[in-house]
C-alpha cells in the first residue's frame, strides 16, 4: 500500500515532504521562539524587541544584500561550481560606484549603470578563466577574491570613504516605499527572475545537467561553457546590485564593504538544500535559508541573555557556522545510515 | 629537469624579483630586517607545509587561520598561567591536532566536501573565540618571549626550526611511504583504495597533521611578542593557499611538492617589503597577490591544455 502511494504521490505531497518545507517549518518555529522569548514591554507599555513590525522590516532590509548574493550563488553551486569572490566584488563595486559619482562627476543613474557593467565584467573574468582555461572555480575565485578586494584597497588607499550621497539615492536603502523597505522592491524581482531562470526555463535544466556531469552535458549537446559563463556573469552583476543597495543603506562606500558576505551567502545556499557537489538545489530553498539566518541574527540580538553578554554578533556567527555543519551532516546522514545498514544486515536483506 | 619545470619557473621569478631589488633598492639587503622578515614568515611556512599536504591529497583547509588563532590564544593563556614552555608547546600542538581531527572526521568520516566543512569550522572557531575573549589581548610573562633567549638567537632558532621541518617533510614526501601515500590519495582515491591503502583514514590523519602543524606554528608565533592578539590568524588561510598554489601544487591534487610551496611563499612574502623599497604604495599588496595567484593558475591551465593536445 505504502509503496503504491509512493509511486503515485501527487505533486502537493512531494512539496509537503520536501526539504524546503521542513526548512520552512524550522524557520517558523525559530521565528515563534524569538517572538515569545525576545519581545518585551518597556516601562511605558510599548512593545519592544523582536515582535514589532519595524523589526520585521529591519530583518527584510538587512537580508537584502546577502539574499541577493545567495540567490545569485545558487545557480553557480547547482552547476557544481563556487564563487568566493562575490563579497570582494561587492566591496570593489561599492567604492567604484562612489568614485564614479564623487570623483567622476557622473549622475547617480549613470554611475549605477557603469557599476553594473563593472560587475558583469568582473563576473566575465571569472567565467573566462573557468570556461576557456578549464580552471577549477574554487581557485580562480580565490584569486579574484584577493584581486577585487586588493583593487578596492588600492583605489581608496585603504582610507577614503565616499559619503554625502543625495537623499534621493539614500531613499533606496533607508526608506519605505509602498509599505516595504525600498530595497526589497529591487531584490525581490531579481530573486523571482533567478527563480524563473532556474525552475521555469530550460537554462535551469542545463545547470543541473552540468552539475551532475559536465562531460555528460557536453555529450548531450549542451553549450556547457556558455551556460557556465552565464551563471558567473549573473553572479557578478547581482553582486554589483548588492553593492549599490549596501551603499544606499549605509550611506557610505568603503573598501571593506561586504567582507565575509560570501561566507554567509554560501551558508544560506547550502542550508537551503542545494548540494555543494552540484546537480540539485532550489532558489526558494536558498531564500528560506537566508531568512533563517537573518531571523537568527536579529532574534539573538533581542534575547535578554544575549544582550547582557553583549555578544550577539559573535553568537549568530557561531550558530550560523554550527547550523551549516548540522545541515551538511543531515544531508549525508541517510546515505551513511543505509551504508551502515548494508554493512551489518547484508546477509539478512539478500 | 623537465619534471621540476613549474617549481624552477617560480624560483626564477623569485630570483628576478630579488635581482631587481638588488639593483633598484639595495637597502632591502640588510641582515636585521631580512632576519625579521624570515622570522615573521617562519610560522607561515609551517602552515604552508601542512597546506601543501592537504592540497596534494585533493582537499583544502580554510579553517587554518581560525585554528591558528585558537591555538595562539590557548597557548598564550596556558603560558600566562605559568605553565612551563616545554608543556605549552605540546599542548598547543595537541589542541591543533584535535581541531584538525574535527575537520578530518567530518570530511573523511562523513564524506563531506572539505571546502564547506572547513568554511563552517572557520566561522565557528573564529566567532566562538571572539565570543569568549571579546577581542582581549593576552599578556605573556617575560620568560616566554624568544624562549627567554636573546632576540637574535631566538630568531635564528625559529628560522632554523622552520627550515629543518620543511626539509624533513619535503624529503619524507619524496622518499617515505607516508609521503607517497599522500600523492596516491590525491591522484586517485579509488585507485589508491584498490591498491590496498585506506584513503579515508589517510585523509583523516592528513587533517590531524595539518592541525598539529598549525598548533606548532601558533606556538612559534606567540613567542615572538610580549602580547598575543586573538585576530593573529585572520587571512592566514588565503596566504598559505596562495603560496602553495603559486608554488605549483595542483589544486586538483596529486601534483606538486614542498620546495615549490617554499618558493611560492618566499615570492609572496617578498612582495610587501619590495613594494616599500620600490616606493610603490603598500595598498597594492593584496591586488598584486591576487594577480600572482591568477597568473599562476592561468599558467597551469595553459600548460595542461598543451599537454592535452
Amino acid at each position: 500500500m505504502a509503496a503504491t502511494e509512493q509511486a503515485r504521490r501527487p505533486a502537493w505531497k512531494t512539496l509537503l515532504f520536501s526539504y524546503e518545507a521542513l526548512l520552512l517549518l524550522v524557520l517558523v518555529a525559530e521565528w515563534l521562539f524569538f517572538y515569545f522569548a525576545g519581545t518585551t514591554m518597556n516601562r511605558r507599555g510599548v512593545v519592544v524587541g523582536f515582535g514589532t513590525l519595524d523589526r520585521q522590516f529591519d530583518i527584510l532590509r538587512h537580508s537584502c544584500e546577502i539574499g541577493l548574493l545567495a540567490v545569485a550563488l545558487t545557480p553557480v553551486i547547482i552547476t557544481g561550481g563556487i564563487d568566493l569572490s562575490v563579497g570582494s566584488l561587492l566591496g570593489l563595486c561599492a567604492i567604484l560606484f562612489g568614485k564614479f559619482w564623487h570623483d567622476g562627476g557622473l549622475t547617480i543613474p549613470t554611475a549605477i549603470a557603469l557599476t553594473l557593467v563593472i560587475g558583469a565584467a568582473a563576473g566575465g573574468l571569472n567565467a573566462a578563466l573557468i570556461t576557456a582555461l578549464r580552471l577549477p572555480p574554487l581557485i580562480v575565485t580565490l584569486g579574484t577574491y584577493s584581486l577585487f578586494r586588493g583593487l578596492a584597497e588600492a583605489i581608496t588607499h585603504g582610507a577614503i570613504t565616499y559619503t554625502n550621497f543625495p537623499s534621493a539615492f539614500l531613499f533606496l536603502g533607508q526608506e519605505r516605499w509602498l509599505g516595504l523597505p525600498a530595497q526589497a522592491w529591487v531584490s525581490l524581482p531579481i530573486g523571482v527572475a533567478i527563480w524563473m531562470l532556474v525552475h521555469r526555463m530550460t537554462f535551469g535544466r542545463s545547470f543541473r545537467a552540468i552539475g551532475f556531469s559536465p562531460d555528460g552535458a557536453r555529450y548531450a549537446g549542451l553549450p556547457v561553457n556558455r551556460r557556465l559563463a552565464l551563471v558567473y556573469v549573473i553572479a557578478g552583476v547581482v553582486s554589483a546590485v548588492a553593492a549599490i543597495i549596501y551603499t544606499a543603506r549605509l550611506g557610505q562606500a568603503k573598501a571593506d564593504a561586504g567582507t565575509g558576505y560570501e561566507l554567509f551567502a554560501i551558508t544560506a545556499v547550502v542550508l537551503g538544500g542545494t548540494s555543494i557537489f552540484g546537480g540539485t538545489g532550489t532558489v526558494h530553498g536558498t531564500m528560506i535559508g537566508v531568512a533563517a539566518i537573518a531571523v537568527l541574527k536579529n532574534g539573538l540580538a533581542c534575547l535578554p541573555v544575549v544582550m547582557r553578554m553583549n555578544a550577539a554578533e559573535e553568537m549568530s556567527g557561531l550558530l550560523t557556522g554550527a547550523l551549516l555543519l548540522v545541515a551538511l551532516t543531515a544531508g549525508v546522514l541517510p546515505k551513511i545510515i543505509s551504508e551502515l545498514r548494508a554493512r551489518f544486515h547484508l546477509g539478512a536483506k539478500t | 629537469m623537465r619534471h621540476y619545470f613549474r617549481e624552477l619557473s617560480v624560483a626564477a621569478v623569485l630570483l628576478v624579483l630579488l635581482a631587481a631589488l638588488a639593483i633598484f633598492a639595495p637597502a632591502f639587503y640588510q641582515p636585521q630586517p631580512l632576519l625579521s622578515l624570515a622570522t615573521r614568515e617562519a610560522p607561515t611556512l609551517i602552515v604552508a607545509c601542512g597546506m601543501a599536504l592537504v592540497i596534494i591529497a585533493r582537499q583544502i583547509d580554510i579553517s587554518v587561520g581560525s585554528q591558528f588563532s585558537v591555538c595562539s590564544v590557548s597557548a598564550a593563556l596556558l603560558a600566562a598561567m605559568h605553565w612551563p614552555l616545554a608543556l605549552v608547546l605540546p599542548a598547543s600542538v595537541a589542541i591543533g591536532a584535535v581541531l584538525g581531527a574535527i575537520n578530518g572526521a567530518l570530511i573523511a568520516g562523513l564524506g563531506l566536501p572539505s571546502i564547506v566543512v572547513t568554511l563552517a569550522t572557520m566561522v565557528t572557531l573564529r566567532q566562538g573565540l571572539n565570543m569568549l575573549r571579546q577581542g582581549e589581548w593576552v599578556s605573556l610573562p617575560d620568560n616566554v618571549q624568544w624562549f627567554g633567549l636573546s632576540q637574535t638567537v631566538g630568531q635564528w632558532l625559529l628560522v632554523a626550526a622552520a627550515l629543518a621541518l620543511l626539509v624533513a617533510l619535503g624529503l619524507a614526501m619524496r622518499h617515505l611511504a607516508g609521503g607517497r601515500f599522500v600523492y596516491a590519495v590525491g591522484s586517485d582515491a579509488e585507485a589508491a583504495r584498490l591498491a590496498g591503502i585506506r584513503p579515508r583514514l589517510g585523509t583523516f590523519f592528513i587533517f590531524v597533521f595539518m592541525g598539529a602543524l598549525t598548533g606548532l606554528a601558533a606556538m612559534m608565533n606567540i613567542i615572538q611578542s610580549p602580547q598575543v592578539q586573538p585576530l593573529s590568524g585572520v587571512g592566514l588561510e588565503l596566504k598559505v593557499i596562495a603560496a602553495v598554489v603559486v608554488g605549483g601544487v595542483a589544486i586538483s591534487g596529486g601534483r606538486g611538492n614542498l620546495w615549490g610551496a617554499f618558493a611560492g611563499l618566499l615570492l609572496l612574502a617578498c612582495i610587501a617589503p619590495a613594494l616599500t623599497h620600490l616606493r610603490i604604495e603598500a595598498y597594492w599588496e593584496k591586488a598584486i597577490q591576487g594577480a600572482i595567484i591568477l597568473l599562476a593558475v592561468v599558467a597551469d591551465g595553459l600548460r595542461s591544455r598543451k599537454g592535452d593536445a
